[in-house]
């Protein structure tokens, strides 16, 4: 398993956001969260990344458990994320952008910095042409000298991909990546994660855009108001009555994804 | 002979040059999203510092400046750290209150500082350089400079190459793993954590690099002045110096040392309208900050020049 969670429960204030939710990705899936709005998807991706930590449970990732581990320390460990509202480093770069995931991967300090030592210097040309090659995966190498807060809506979900892969990731979180895009960008997303999980990383996302949900995981858990509904494939989430009532809807309009 | 090296307008270059480090001691912090106002009180540690060695235990004067910006840098660390869960208007005013606490200290520890009368008879750089070059044989007069003409020249040309020093390292920390860091930490602290930047590390070093900036300066004003009282380095240092960092605009290096140049030497040049002048800086001020909040010089300024590709992203 590469990431493990175990009986988590997260409270703000009178407010149960999640209520003894466990679940298990195992390596190289994709694995969908998905629910209502306030159902505590986000919530959860801040317990991964300990940006909360939980009231309860715990987290284990590769075998040790994250629970209360600095934040730049479970980046530093694999996992990495992207936000469902973006959070861009909005003047810089596409390209900086993305040599900032890289940060955890690099070494420079001050005086290498300041000095330019070999081995920085080589460190420095390693990063850009690994920014780049991001950006060319993502599609946006035509854009790296463009600031981020000047592309387009959907570029910019792509970009923050591509600054989150930076960081080599063992485990990526995506929250909501196709927010917000047309079509066309959905499915060029399709085609991205695929081509990520085929490197072997594994994937968690969170998306409310079920034909995509559907086609893309692997294996999905509903959340309802802060508890797990149900858990399985997406043909068994599908056919799930509770599910059905609860979020899907009764229309069959995802039969065919 | 080279009656133009004026030893006047020598010593308003050399207040200049102090004025850029001072300039840089805000942004850096600033760089990485803190607003500090201690600048004046890590002036006046370098400068007592620097000031109270030299004199009492006769350390030359190259080693009480080191030990002057050290001290205020050590001080900056200790400072920083729990300043960290301070942001924006509160920092600022917690390190506006630090440089008080600072300079009522020197005024009240009468034994050591002299109080507010301050200290007198601090070597000066320019004299030391002096017989320095005088133990070598020279004399100014023979390239035919009177003796205060050459220790003013030497003393502007000593501060010139400490000021490139210091905004060549800027510049190069800010192009590198280090500066995107600091830059990522002011964009948006939680998306920089979340990237795996030790957002504590980050925004302590450049906290503790302004506070060693500002001991730095503040270390050569005492010996390019030669006397020192806590005066010089109250609140209205503070803002004076924040000032010319938001004038000049904050976003770039280049912003800080035009704001230095601009504004210290504006007073100068306004000498003629004489108690107007204070007048006319002030409405410049508040009319600069309604226009152009980010101040003078910003990136989209200098990108023009540098033709940084701004609009090719598309709309929004
Ligand atoms: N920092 C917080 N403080 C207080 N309450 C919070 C906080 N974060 C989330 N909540 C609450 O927790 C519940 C779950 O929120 P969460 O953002 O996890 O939902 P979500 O499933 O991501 O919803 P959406 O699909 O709208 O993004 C909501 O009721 C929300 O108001
Ligand atoms: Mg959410």
């Amino acid at each position: 398993m590469v990431l493990d969670i175990k009986n988590v429960s997260k409270n703000f204030g009178g407010i149960h956001a999640l209520k003894n939710v466990s679940f298990s990705i195992k390596q190289g899936e994709i694995y969908g969260l998905i629910g209502p709005n306030g159902a505590g998807k986000t919530t959860m991706f801040n317990l991964i990344t300990n940006i909360f930590e939980p009231s309860s449970g715990d987290i284990i990732f590769d075998s040790q458990t994250i629970t209360g581990l600095k934040s730049h320390k479970i980046t530093e460990k694999g996992i990495c994320r992207t936000y469902q509202n973006i959070r861009l480093f909005s003047q810089m770069t596409a390209l900086k952008n993305v040599m900032v995931g890289g940060h955890s991967r690099s070494s420079s300090g001050v005086f290498s910095s300041v000095f330019r030592t070999k081995k920085q210097r080589e460190e420095e040309i390693q990063l850009n042409q690994k920014a780049e090659d991001l950006l060319e995966l993502v599609g946006l190498l035509e854009h790296k000298d463009t600031l981020a807060e000047n592309l387009a809506y959907g570029q910019q979900r792509r970009l923050e991909i591509a600054r989150a892969m930076a960081s080599n990731p063992k485990l990526l979180l995506l929250d909501e990546p196709a927010a917000g895009m047309n079509e066309k960008e959905t499915d060029s997303l399709y085609d991205l994660i695929k081509m990520i999980q085929s490197k072997g990383i594994t994937v968690l996302i969170i998306e409310h855009d079920m034909p995509l949900v559907m086609k893309l995981c692997d294996r999905i858990t509903v959340l309802n108001f802060g508890e797990k509904l149900a858990e399985g494939t997406p043909t068994e989430i599908q056919n799930n009555e509770a599910v059905i009532e609860a979020y899907l809807g009764k229309e069959e309009e995802y039969e065919s994804a | 002979m080279l009656d133009f090296i004026n030893p006047y307008y020598l010593q308003i270059g050399s207040f200049i040059l102090i004025n850029i480090l001072l300039a840089v001691s805000v942004y850096v912090p600033l760089s990485s999203g803190q607003l500090s106002l201690g600048s004046a009180g890590f002036m006046g540690i370098g400068a007592y510092t620097s000031a109270l060695l030299t004199i009492n235990f006769d350390l030359p004067i190259f080693l009480g400046v080191l030990a002057g910006a050290c001290l205020a840098g050590i001080l900056g660390i200790i400072v920083g750290l729990p300043s960290l869960r301070l942001t924006g208007v509160y920092l600022a005013i917690a390190t506006l209150g630090l440089g008080e606490v600072i300079r009522v200290i020197f005024v009240n520890w009468e034994s050591l500082t002299r109080g507010s009368i301050g200290l007198t008879g601090v070597p000066q750089i320019g004299r030391e350089l002096l017989n320095l070059v005088r133990g070598f044989g020279f004399e100014p007069s023979m390239i035919g400079l009177k003796n205060n003409q050459f220790v003013f020249l030497l003393v502007f040309i000593l501060l010139f190459l400490i000021v490139l020093a210091t905004i060549w390292f800027v510049v190069r920390q800010q192009n590198s793993r280090v500066g995107r860091s600091f830059s990522s930490i002011q964009m948006d602290e939680k998306a920089a954590e979340s990237m795996g930047i030790n957002i504590m590390y980050f925004k302590v070093l450049s906290f503790a690099q302004g506070a060693f900036l500002a001991g730095l300066a503040g270390a050569l004003f005492a010996h390019v002045m030669g006397y020192i009282s806590p005066s010089d380095f109250s609140y209205h240092r503070a803002v004076e110096i924040l000032i010319f960092t938001v004038f000049g605009g904050s976003e770039v290096i280049i912003g800080s040392v035009f704001g230095a140049i601009f504004l210290t030497l504006m007073p100068e040049l306004l000498r003629f309208v004489s108690e107007y002048r204070y007048i006319i800086y002030g409405i410049m001020l508040v009319i600069l900050m309604a226009v152009r909040p980010q101040g003078i010089l910003d990136i989209h300024l200098l990108g023009r020049f540098k033709g940084i590709k701004r609009s090719k992203g598309g709309m929004r």
